[in-house]
């Protein structure tokens, strides 16, 4: 990855420009902020308020993915469903119960840091789910082209699971003429997870 | 038997004459063939026991039921996403059944390059026969060929290359096209459906959601392999541990190679000169609707740009390719309404894949976490020109069997192209993995067998240099990259492991 070092070194690296300066306060707020934030699930553990152990990401993070995966998916269409009106969502959550610790563990982090990227990478001193869709789509777009390798590797795995839980969801199909499955629902041996 | 260990509680001790892990292309024929002999064998397979009556044909079900890491495993730097099968079956359980013998080519080069005399045609000829009468292998009909591979056929034949109808082994399909997401009709004759049920009734006792983590192989007495009864998510639910005289290791590239460094056993070409194949999809839209996505997904194969015989190392061959919406989403660059803009077209999307004989080498390390080791590639510079140039290829195909417009997939700014267009913009394009959704199916050779202790891992019979009665029989022991479908070359090489193990009797078994 030629060009880590040179942007690893920009970010880190005290610099005397007065743009270099705000970019690494900005990124030292951010990270401040989510290093606190990072705190608030455990103290919510301890004091037992933890949402239901049967869903994988919490309700701060799923806000989260809901709006994401809007972005990810935004037709343009008027009359196309709306994430929030499909079980994508749910359906991402369910894989992702399913799949190796070692495998998941890193998804509601890449969640936070999304919800944090604007103040962290751009400059915006707003939350990804504080912004509107251009400006998320903005942020959106500073991840997938970012000289940063791990920025383009979370993007696109993000994106990967936005368009699994979307696209796997019937009322979705019609609008891009999939005729869906063969076997009857019903025929299933075994019931979803 | 058949026993997934989760639903039947507690631990697993069990002795057998073979304990064969893995129950994919190689371990289940492996298993197989010792268990029709007559040998007690125990077979132990990490995933699951999904049946036709479970495959769905939706993807969000079947993705994380039948993949390593619900499809989504991926080299270590994310450039590369790895295809592996993770179910009672293995990778034959989603496989596109193309059914090829080992190109002779290959097998010279093996036999003159890798110290490996005795894989001769002749030598290999009993164990192939055996594999395709089991797997039920026959050309596919021209009746048969969708509308897919019908127009990339008429395209490729307009531009005067090489291709063919290839082999399969389907039986009464019924051509709905979800082989990917696992046969909902057992048309398919995956190990599922033949060897490993082959096994069970001739004795074997088939284990699920059984990890083997580690392999003892003192130099005198009973080897023991050592793991988990695991969940899907990987918790675990209760210990294992097998007691056998002869170990078959056949859980494919990415994980033998893992166990075995685990175990300290192999020496110090384990886990190198990993081989991927790896491809790209360039997608074709035509004008009207094609359903690309019914039918068999795979019978034509264009070989134009893979000339073995000349050089036995490098080359690319076209495959048609079409997928159900999450596996197109995913194929398209770009997010949002740019994204959209092509998906609306699924219904006359078909794709045509670069798939690579790759020199590249890359390597798998034991990672901190078990299941999930570490993955290491990168293309050297001739086969990413070799990839940018099949692309154009891929394109020029499409183009000429009708496509409107073709989207090579470079994520960052998608390259659209329309009829006309200069198709050298694509190798003008920076082609290497992060710049393109780069896919492996086929991981081969880590621990690859040869003549030479100091430059391989397995002798030509798959059994481990210096340590007795401890065999690989799966994709890790191909010497070099195949530059095939490896179905059958896997099954066969097994298959060739099992009856060594019989010929060598008391000594192995018993």
């Amino acid at each position: 990855m030629p060009n880590q070092p040179s942007s690893l070194r920009s970010l880190l690296l005290p610099t005397s420009t007065r743009r270099g300066f705000l970019k690494l306060a900005g990124a030292t707020a951010a990270f401040s902020a989510l290093a606190q934030l990072r705190v608030l699930p455990a103290a919510a553990a301890c004091s037992g308020e933890q949402a239901s152990g049967d869903r994988f990401f919490d309700a701060a993070e799923t806000e989260i993915l809901t709006q994401l995966m809007q972005r990810m998916v935004e037709t343009g269409l008027p009359d196309a469903p709306q994430v929030r009106d499909t079980r994508a969502v749910a359906t991402v959550d369910a894989v992702c119960r399913g799949l190796d610790p070692a495998v998941s563990g890193l998804l509601p982090l890449a969640l936070l840091l999304v919800e944090w990227s604007p103040p962290l990478f751009d400059l915006r001193f707003a939350r990804f789910t504080t912004l509107g869709a251009d400006g998320q789509d903005a942020s959106l777009r500073s991840w997938m082209t970012s000289r940063l390798p791990f920025r383009r590797t979370a993007f696109l795995g993000l994106r990967n699971l936005c368009f699994l839980g979307w696209y796997s969801q019937p009322e979705t199909w019609s609008l891009i003429g999939y005729q869906g499955p063969l076997v009857p629902r019903a025929a299933a041996g075994r019931a979803p997870a | 038997m058949i026993e997934t260990l989760l639903e039947r509680g507690g631990d697993l001790v069990a002795r057998a004459d073979v304990c064969v892990i893995g129950s994919g292309a190689g371990g289940a024929v492996a298993a197989a063939e010792l268990a029709a002999s007559g040998r007690d064998v125990v077979v132990l397979e990490q995933g699951e026991h999904w049946t036709s009556r479970d495959f769905t044909q939706r993807e969000d079900e079947m993705l994380p039921r039948l993949f390593e890491e619900a499809g989504m495993r991926q080299t270590l730097d994310g450039g590369i996403t790895i295809l592996q099968g993770r179910c009672v079956g293995g990778s034959t359980v989603h496989n596109l059944c193309y059914a090829f013998r080992t190109p002779p080519p290959i097998l010279r080069m093996w036999r003159e390059q890798h110290a490996l005399p005795e894989l001769t045609e002749a030598a290999l000829a009993e164990s192939f026969a055996r594999v395709e009468a089991n797997l039920r292998v026959k050309p596919i009909r021209e009746d048969e060929v969708n509308t897919l591979n019908r127009l990339l056929r008429s395209g490729s034949e307009k531009l005067g290359y090489s291709g063919f109808v290839t082999q399969h082994n389907r039986e009464n399909c019924v051509r709905a096209g979800y082989c990917l997401l696992g046969c909902s009709y057992d048309a398919k004759q995956s190990m599922l459906v033949t060897y490993v049920p082959r096994a069970s009734e001739a004795g074997a006792r088939v284990f699920a959601g059984a990890r083997a983590e580690r392999i003892e192989a003192p130099p005198a007495g009973p080897r023991r392999v050592l793991g988990h009864v695991v969940d899907p998510t990987g918790r675990v639910h209760g210990s294992i541990t097998v007691e056998a005289r002869t170990i078959v290791l056949a859980a494919g590239a990415i994980a033998s190679p893992d166990l075995l460094l685990r175990s300290g056993l192999g020496g110090p070409e384990v886990g190198r000169h990993l081989h991927l194949h790896p491809s790209v999809m360039v997608a074709g839209y035509w004008p009207e609707p094609i359903h690309a996505y019914r039918g068999i997904p795979q019978s034509y194969y264009i070989d134009e740009f893979i000339d073995l015989e000349r050089d036995p190392h490098s080359g690319y061959v076209l495959m048609p390719i079409s997928g159900f919406p999450v596996l197109a989403a995913v194929n398209t660059p770009g997010f949002g309404r740019e994204h959209f803009r092509q998906m609306r077209d699924f219904s006359k999307l078909g794709g045509l894949l670069v798939l690579l004989h790759d020199r590249s080498e890359g390597s798998v390390r034991s990672g901190d976490s078990l299941g999930k080791p570490e993955i290491r590639y990168a293309l050297d510079p001739e086969d990413r020109a070799l990839l940018a140039e099949g692309m154009r290829h891929c394109a020029e195909v499409l183009f000429a069997a009708g496509a409107e417009r073709v989207v090579a997939p470079f994520l960052l700014e998608p390259l659209v192209l329309s009829r006309g267009a200069d198709l050298g913009e694509i190798a003008r394009r920076e082609v290497r993995e992060g710049t393109l959704p780069i896919a492996s199916t086929h991981p081969q050779s880590t621990c690859r067998m040869g003549g030479d202790p100091a430059s391989s891992v397995v002798n030509a019979f798959g059994e481990l240099h210096g340590v007795r009665g401890v065999f690989v029989a799966d994709m890790s022991v191909f010497p070099t990259s195949l530059g095939a479908p490896p179905q059958i070359t896997t099954a066969a090489l097994a298959d060739r492991t099992a009856h060594h193990i019989i010929a060598r009797g008391s000594e192995l078994a018993g």
